[in-house]
């Protein structure tokens, strides 16, 4: 992506291998780029299209007989209501509460007169390269009384050593001149924080919030490991789990053929259930991620060449 | 001697004050360790309950023991004591970790401090008490089979530390200079920061650090959640020997997994690079950001939806099938999703599928600050454009390649867990069990054997870690530069 400067567009002149090389090379990115995104069309096209014709494989390239009987079943599927509410919830409550933490973990991180501040930074961050392990990690978590409570999702994840590097480093590009000043003025570490680094730091923190939102809404890990006996707290993305197990499982038992006329029939809605409930579990992060790129790319880059 | 008497005389002066601290750290760590939990006076007290969980959940006291009150083993009053003790030393405890704050302060806070923790020292007395008398009254009901009373630990425990604390906190009370007129409530600056950054730090204590206290579960016998872990249980080495002795074949099969994939990543990490690169040469700016918008997308998808798209694709009825049917190239369909046929390199298909053109952007980020004159001077000397891409773009971006290769290799024992655990079923399983799913499978998913599982995890975090530093050292040798 370097800005070809005017010499080079002077001096260089396309020759006819230039032209089969950039032809060739926008084929290859056109086909990879239908690669990523086609699976999503497939299986969308097969959510809207007539059952019976899909469950024939017959919908393939292009919807036929569009309905949307699948995503209004499943408003009637309490669980899954129940499970889609949670997984917004958490993602809202765990992203705010992640950002401002992060944010502001970051703000106090960069002032130099903090006490022990090297070994305090050092502290947070050293926990990104080494972890107990899994075990210990639930056994933790069920000793603080955070295994079957929706807070299990929010408090542990409020610290996050990465996002906050991100900002230390993009605070740390603000001019000083601007905290100065206002402390001059008399404001404390809060109104500093609050009317002026937190503004500035609008790209970084949109950034951190996409990460922190999409983490969020697509764990389904832990909602298995902590929740495991209060299935009122499952997150959409472990109910999706759920059905795809149930689904693959009936497939095996098709395919080994010991099976009754309701199994195949279990198998073949189970089918389209999985297929409907990914695809809206797919079509937030569809809508948000392209109103969220243009903001986070910027943000990353400036983190990611200077960290 | 003259001369260092002034020193240590000071010292003397702030000795009680440092040690007082130290006390309110560890009177603050205990709140969160369960086995040092004083409120649980019954066996049938949930055991994995820290003072901090008893303090702020009356349910969790109690859940347990609900049985208990319903068929009238006890009274009503016995839990409501235990409740109300708890509540009490934890509210200790919050006073004290009050007053640590308030010590870090100027000679009026320090002093004001020492009077609140010689108050919260107080109160978690008064609380001890309380949990005693409660103590006094499950011992005394006629069902000691059933209410199974217990003294814990963590009585004595608090108490020590309680009356530690007030002795210690009386003694910085002597010890302190008095206040002059001019001194006023504050705290410095430094400190102000640090009191600010406290919260966090106790969180990723709690969650970063705290799981540390649970590798000991790896020496013990056996392990069930909620019970507490008794020394006659110790075992020492017994699951080292176990996982080199009887689960040898698993563990080498899972290792070797493991290393493969690992190692196909490993011998693949130029991909992102040539990506970007390639990107970088295609001529129109709008079609470029429209290969990388959509090429970045498969990132944000959670391996469940990975796997139902793949579901969708290459089950019986899906596309693939189809597409292979009417090419004329197979008659009857499968679902390659239960054939464990070229699994490794399935596996990393989808990585790459869903990884690549999000790692590509830390290297499109590198190109664009590459120096533009570099390309012009290699033009003006008459370097075509593969030589352009191979003598300036990528000199440009080694360094990046060469951090992400370091940290891959660093890495390579953690594959993660959830791409294999949705990809795994029955005719999967012997392939696509790497480290962190074994870890899994025998821990929490498939068997239970948690001390087996904590020593698996425990080794791979040490050699991680090992060689995360070795990495770093490599880094710092060969380019002058650390990675971490």
């Amino acid at each position: 992506m370097y800005k070809e400067g005017r010499i080079l567009k002077y001096m260089y002149k396309q020759s006819a291998g230039d032209h089969v090389f950039n032809i060739s090379n926008a084929v290859f990115f056109a086909l990879f780029t239908l690669l990523c995104t086609f699976p999503i069309y497939y299986l969308f096209i097969n959510t809207i299209s007539d059952n019976g014709l899909v469950l024939a494989g017959k919908i393939n390239l292009f919807p036929e007989g569009v309905h949307f009987k699948n995503y209004t079943a499943l408003l009637n599927v309490g669980a899954l209501k129940n499970a889609a509410v949670i997984s917004v919830v958490r993602t809202v409550v765990g992203t705010v509460c992640m950002v401002l933490s992060c944010a502001f973990v970051g703000y106090l991180i960069t002032q130099q007169q903090m006490f022990a501040r090297k070994i305090v930074y050092r502290f947070i961050i050293i926990t990104m390269y080494f972890n107990a392990g899994l075990i210990p990690w639930f056994v933790n978590m069920s000793m603080l009384g955070l295994t079957n409570n929706f807070w299990g999702y929010i408090i542990p994840a409020v610290v996050q050593p990465f996002n906050i590097i991100l900002i230390k480093t993009y605070i740390e590009s603000i001019p000083k001149e601007m905290e100065e000043s206002a402390f001059i003025d008399g404001a404390g570490y809060f109104t500093v924080f609050s009317r002026i680094i937190f503004p500035l730091s609008k790209p970084i923190l949109a950034t951190v919030a996409v990460f922190g939102a999409v983490g969020h809404w697509n764990s389904f890990i832990d909602s298995m490991i902590l929740m495991g006996s209060n299935d009122k707290l499952y997150t959409l993305q472990h109910r999706l789990y759920i059905y795809l197990q149930q689904a693959t499982n009936l497939e095996r038992l098709v395919q080994g053929g010991s099976v009754t006329k309701e199994d195949i029939e279990a198998a073949l809605s189970s089918r389209i259930n999985s297929m409907t409930v990914a695809m809206v579990s797919v079509i937030p992060i569809l809508m948000v991620y392209p109103l969220m790129q243009r903001f986070f790319q910027k943000g990353l880059m400036l983190g990611a060449v200077k960290g | 001697m003259v001369q260092t008497m002034p020193g240590n005389s000071r010292l003397l002066d702030r000795l009680p004050m440092v040690v007082l601290r130290c006390l309110a750290v560890v009177t603050f760590i205990a709140a969160f360790v369960a086995p040092l939990n004083p409120a649980r006076l019954s066996e049938r007290i949930n055991q994995n309950a820290s003072l901090f969980t008893s303090t702020i959940s009356y349910s969790t006291t109690g859940s347990e023991f609900i049985r208990a009150l319903d068929r009238g083993w006890i009274e009503q009053s016995a839990l409501t004591f235990t409740y109300i003790g708890a509540l009490i030393t934890g509210l200790a405890v919050a006073i004290i970790a009050a007053a640590f704050c308030l010590s870090l302060g100027k000679i009026r806070m320090e002093r004001l401090s020492v009077k609140i923790m010689m108050s919260g020292a107080l109160a978690g007395l008064a609380g001890m008490g309380v949990l005693r008398l409660a103590l006094g009254m499950m011992e005394g009901t006629s069902n000691l089979d059933h209410v199974k009373p217990m003294n814990p630990g963590g009585i004595t425990a608090f108490t020590v530390l309680f009356a530690a604390a007030l002795l210690v906190s009386a003694a910085a009370w002597l010890r302190l200079p008095k206040a002059v007129e001019s001194d006023r409530y504050e705290i410095e600056p430094k400190y102000r920061l640090f009191l600010m950054i406290l919260p966090f730090l106790v969180l990723v204590g709690l969650f970063s650090y705290l799981p540390l206290w649970f590798w000991r579960v790896s020496f013990y016998d056996n392990y069930i959640p909620g019970v507490e872990l008794a020394s006659e249980d110790f075992v020492g080495l017994k699951w080292l020997r176990f996982l080199f002795g009887a689960t040898r074949h698993d563990i080498l099969r899972v290792l070797k997994n493991t290393f493969v994939m690992s190692g196909i990543g490993l011998a693949t990490a130029w991909l992102p690079m040539m990506f970007a690169i390639f990107l970088s040469e295609l001529r129109f700016k709008s079609f470029k950001r429209g290969v990388q918008t959509l090429t970045t997308i498969p990132n944000f998808i959670s391996w469940v939806l990975v796997y139902s798209v793949a579901f969708a694709v290459f089950s019986t009825e899906g596309f693939l099938n189809w597409m292979l049917e009417s090419l004329g190239v197979i008659t009857e369909g499968s679902n390659y999703l239960l054939s464990d046929k070229y699994l490794w390199l399935k596996m990393w298909l989808y990585g790459t599928w869903k990884g690549l053109g999000w790692s590509a952007i830390i290297y499109i980020a590198g190109i664009s600050s590459i120096d533009p004159q570099l390309h012009e001077a290699a033009t003006v000397d008459g370097a075509g454009r593969f030589r352009r891409m191979w003598h300036v773009t990528v000199p440009g971006l080694m360094s990046t390649f060469f951090v992400l290769l370091l940290l891959g290799i660093s890495n390579i024992l953690s594959n993660g867990m959830d791409q294999y655990l949705v990809f795994e079923n029955h005719s999967t399983r012997s392939a696509i069990e790497v480290l962190d799913l074994y870890v899994y499978n025998i821990g929490l998913g498939r068997g239970s054997n948690i001390p087996l599982a904590t020593l698996v995890g425990m080794l791979k975090s040490i050699i991680s870690v090992t060689l995360l530093f070795a990495a770093n050292r490599a880094s710092k040798s060969l380019r002058g530069e650390s990675i971490v």
